[in-house]
């Protein structure tokens, strides 16, 4: 049984996805130090999540079945530390905290920790709204705003976007079984800060930077990058049009993988998303009701709590709502490059297939008068008797008593 | 009196509330004044409570008494999918500037409580033995000499029809398939099509189904019929694929026996709109729970049977068309037909049948009584069927329930 599990399950967009990169390819190094980062594919935790909370995710739910329970026994299997790493977690109903504890050996003496990272509403309000676009969502900034704002909290989004970043609320549930000593809020740096910091945090809480002589590759192969205005924009165009004519397996490889990370995310140069001014008092004003609701209840704090009340209101706001059209169209032009480069790739990969299979085709008839010559043979002997019992000697002999098709 | 004293007050009445359903009971929160000690971890959530309740009000009307261990289940269910987390109580939890707000759990609407139901049910379902494979006579199995001299076919089109009639015709050793068969493409009014071809989603898992209301203003707006409501596009695809000689558009139910080599072939089942509803939702939770073609047995071959071979017949009209997509229906019915008549043999094959049969009549469509699915009725039945296995003894206080009304005040229900 696993002495230490350290359960990180949230938040979205506070770097995550660089965090569960270098634990899942340094798993073998971290395992050599005692420390277990149970995954055989990136997403395993991921997968396990969905499993837990029994969430639909666009069909990729059909290969979470029992994802948890395989997760949970791994661990339990473990004689040492255990990491467990995804953001959706946070959304986790008390029961399903429950479970999770029980089966990860909470009630039997294991000591489980939970980790919970976070980063200011100023910038996790329209980064979520980014994230739900990424996620075929075509509802406008306007729209978004105002349902986080309705204090019914009764749609889709809403209770989405509370379940996964009301952090007082997050740590209610997953916290509630454990003495805060063991509860960890790990902050994200303000914009401007080092590099590195969020790592330094992160490697600390997780005791990563106590693991002497091993060496962690923490170059990033994954990541979530963020668009701008203009590229948000177009992909929410991009979705009221493919919606409904694009199947969730083709959207993620070819708009959200192709067209947002690997194309949009480099156009650097574009306004960034933010709150307009009349709504960034609000986000500030409940950062603050936060950082004080943490403090108050005493959990270890790595960071700065004040980084969760967000930075100042900037001058000036691109609506995304109402972007510049030559913005758009520029994102649109490099997107239809990235496109065609890709459809190019496709036709030369078609083309190299072809050949591949007229090869084997040519390969085949060059050797069906051959078969058909066997097979009229077989026919002929299998008329009689003795013939039979010499195929089947004879298909005995090969170590072959099925019949052939 | 401190708030920290009524804190404490409201949780112990809570708890106490909580125990009284595991009993049976059936008083609405509002109206509950015991107190009691904490007997769990958390306090479960106002859905899971009023769920029970409801349980307890149905146990009692049908004169049953639900396990303990489902009362236990229905307490720890978690909601699955995307919706409202589990709530708190109004005036069981300390107020808090934080989360969703308490509720008062009557007035809960249908459809949260029908999540943690469908829950509860899919997990049943998925416990239940599928159905043993019909022995078919040895002289009817593939390959015997019987067999070869019957037809071979392909059942497409209207896709509840064919599924119906291919699981008849494997229970009579005639399965699809063999060499070469003949595609029969299975057709008829476009307002049955639409009807069953959210109806075979609905016995469907692998994605999710859309509501009926949801499903049809769509077609009706993107113009799209869907594969199984369009027999001259399917027709059209097969003869492509395997020429126009081995296409059959069967528009006249009563040419198909002859088709496939038997006598009859029995219509579809048809269920009332909650049951078909219920279906989808259950479906939606197996989808996580069992792969899609396990989920697509155990709810054709676990659930259709049980709500098919319900001990009362199930209430509620079976689904129709809303009457504001009627003229649509109409219009688009005739479209078909003139795209049938317009196109030539080599184009759709054979045509069994009077293409009539695609038609709906405006009379016809308004004379019927559309049934559409609605939140109240389809939890009343996930109840119900809940229940299907509980102990037919009535509680031991049933007897002061069944004549009162749920939602009156009773000091009898008081620990």
């Amino acid at each position: 049984m696993s002495r230490r599990v350290l359960l990180h399950v949230g938040t979205p967009k506070t770097g995550t996805s660089h965090l569960q990169d270098v634990l899942f390819r340094n798993r073998e190094r971290l395992l050599e130090a005692g420390v277990l980062y149970p995954a055989d594919r990136f997403d395993a935790h991921f997968l396990a999540a969905l499993d837990l909370m029994r969430l639909p995710w666009g069909g990729l739910e059909t290969e979470a079945i029992g994802a948890w329970d395989e997760l949970a026994a791994k661990v339990r299997a473990h004689e040492g530390t255990a990491i467990i790493s995804h953001e959706i977690l946070a959304t986790a109903s008390r029961s399903q905290v429950g479970r999770a504890l029980a089966s990860l050996g909470h009630d039997d003496g294991t000591e489980v920790h939970v980790v919970v990272s976070v980063r200011d509403l100023v910038r996790q309000i329209p980064a979520e709204w980014q994230e739900n676009v990424k996620h075929r969502s075509t509802i406008t900034f306007e729209r978004f705003l105002a349902e986080l704002r309705d204090p019914e909290r009764a749609t889709r989004i809403a209770t989405w976007f509370w379940g996964v970043q009301e952090i007082p609320e997050i740590l209610d549930r997953w916290g509630h079984a454990l003495p805060p000593e063991r509860v960890h809020v790990v902050t994200v740096p303000p914009p401007g800060g080092p590099r590195d910091l969020l790592w330094q945090r992160f490697s600390h809480t997780f005791g990563l930077d106590e693991l002497g002589e091993v060496e962690l590759d923490l170059e990033a192969e994954r990541a979530n990058p963020s668009l701008g205005v203009p590229e948000t924009a177009l992909l929410r165009r991009i979705n009221k049009a493919v919606n409904p004519v694009l199947e969730p397996p083709d959207y993620r490889p070819l708009v959200r993988e192709l067209l947002a990370h690997q194309t949009l995310s480099a156009r650097t140069r574009s306004a960034r998303l933010g709150l307009p001014a009349d709504v960034h008092p609000w986000a500030e004003e409940l950062g603050h009701a936060w950082v004080e609701e943490l403090r108050r209840r005493g959990y270890d704090v790595v960071g700065d709590l004040d980084d969760l009340t967000g930075a100042p209101a900037a001058p000036h706001w691109a609506d995304p709502d109402s972007p510049r059209e030559s913005q758009v169209a520029s994102a649109a032009v490099d997107a239809i490059r990235a496109l065609l480069i890709d459809n190019a790739r496709l036709r030369h990969e078609e083309a190299r297939l072809h050949g591949e299979v007229d090869h084997l085709r040519r390969e085949l008839d060059a050797a069906r008068p051959v078969q058909r010559a066997k097979e009229r043979a077989l026919r002929v002997v299998r008329r009689s008797a003795a013939g039979r019992a010499l195929h089947r000697a004879y298909r005995l002999a090969r170590g072959r008593s099925s019949r052939s098709a | 009196m401190t708030a920290q004293h009524d804190e404490a007050e409201g949780e112990r009445r809570a708890w106490a509330w909580s125990a009284h359903l595991l009993k049976g009971g059936t008083t609405p929160w509002s109206r509950w004044a015991g107190t009691g000690e904490r007997t769990g971890r958390v306090l479960p959530g106002a859905q899971q409570l009023e769920m029970l309740r409801r349980l307890n009000l149905a146990a009692h009307d049908l004169g049953v008494r639900p396990e303990p261990a489902l009362a236990r289940r229905v307490l720890e269910a978690s909601a699955p999918g995307r919706g409202r987390p589990d709530l708190e109580l109004l005036g069981a939890a300390p107020p808090s500037r934080f989360g969703p707000a308490p509720v008062d759990p009557a007035q809960l609407p249908a459809d949260e409580l029908i999540r943690v139901t469908t829950s509860l049910l899919a997990e049943d379902l998925v416990a239940a033995p599928l159905p043993g494979a019909v022995l078919v006579p040895p002289w009817r199995r593939p390959g015997s000499l019987v067999h070869r001299w019957r037809p071979r076919y392909r059942l497409v089109g209207d896709p509840w029809r064919a599924d119906t009639a291919r699981r008849h015709l494997v229970a009579q050793g005639r399965p699809p398939g063999g060499p070469e068969p003949t595609v029969l493409v299975l057709g008829g009014p476009l307002s049955t099509m639409l009807v069953d071809l959210w109806t075979d989603r609905s016995f469907s898992t692998g994605g999710p189904v859309p509501s009926w209301r949801t499903w049809v203003d769509t077609v009706v707006e993107t113009g799209r019929l869907g594969r199984g409501a369009d027999p001259v596009a399917s027709a059209r695809r097969w003869t492509g694929r395997v020429g126009a000689d081995r296409v059959r558009v069967v528009l006249d139910p009563g040419a198909l026996p002859g088709q496939v080599g038997v006598r009859r072939v029995p219509p579809a089942p048809l269920l009332p709109a909650d049951a078909t509803d219920l279906a989808r939702r259950v479906g939606g939770v197996l989808g996580l729970l069992v792969t899609p073609a396990r989920g697509r047995q155990v709810l054709r071959q676990v659930l259709l049977p049980r709500l098919l071979e319900a001990p009362e017949p199930l209430p509620g009209a079976p689904l129709g068309v809303p009457p504001e997509h009627h003229r649509w229906v109409v219009r688009r019915s005739r479209r078909l037909r003139h795209e049938l008549l317009a196109a030539p043999y080599p184009v759709v094959g054979t045509v069994l049948g009077s293409p009539d049969a695609l038609l709906d009549h405006p009379r016809r469509l308004a004379g019927a009584e559309p049934g559409e699915p609605h939140d109240d009725r389809v939890l009343d039945l996930a109840v119900r069927m809940l229940l299907e296995h509980a102990d037919p003894h009535p509680a031991p206080h049933a007897a002061t329930h069944a004549a009162t009304h749920a939602d009156r005040p009773r000091q009898e229900d008081r620990p």
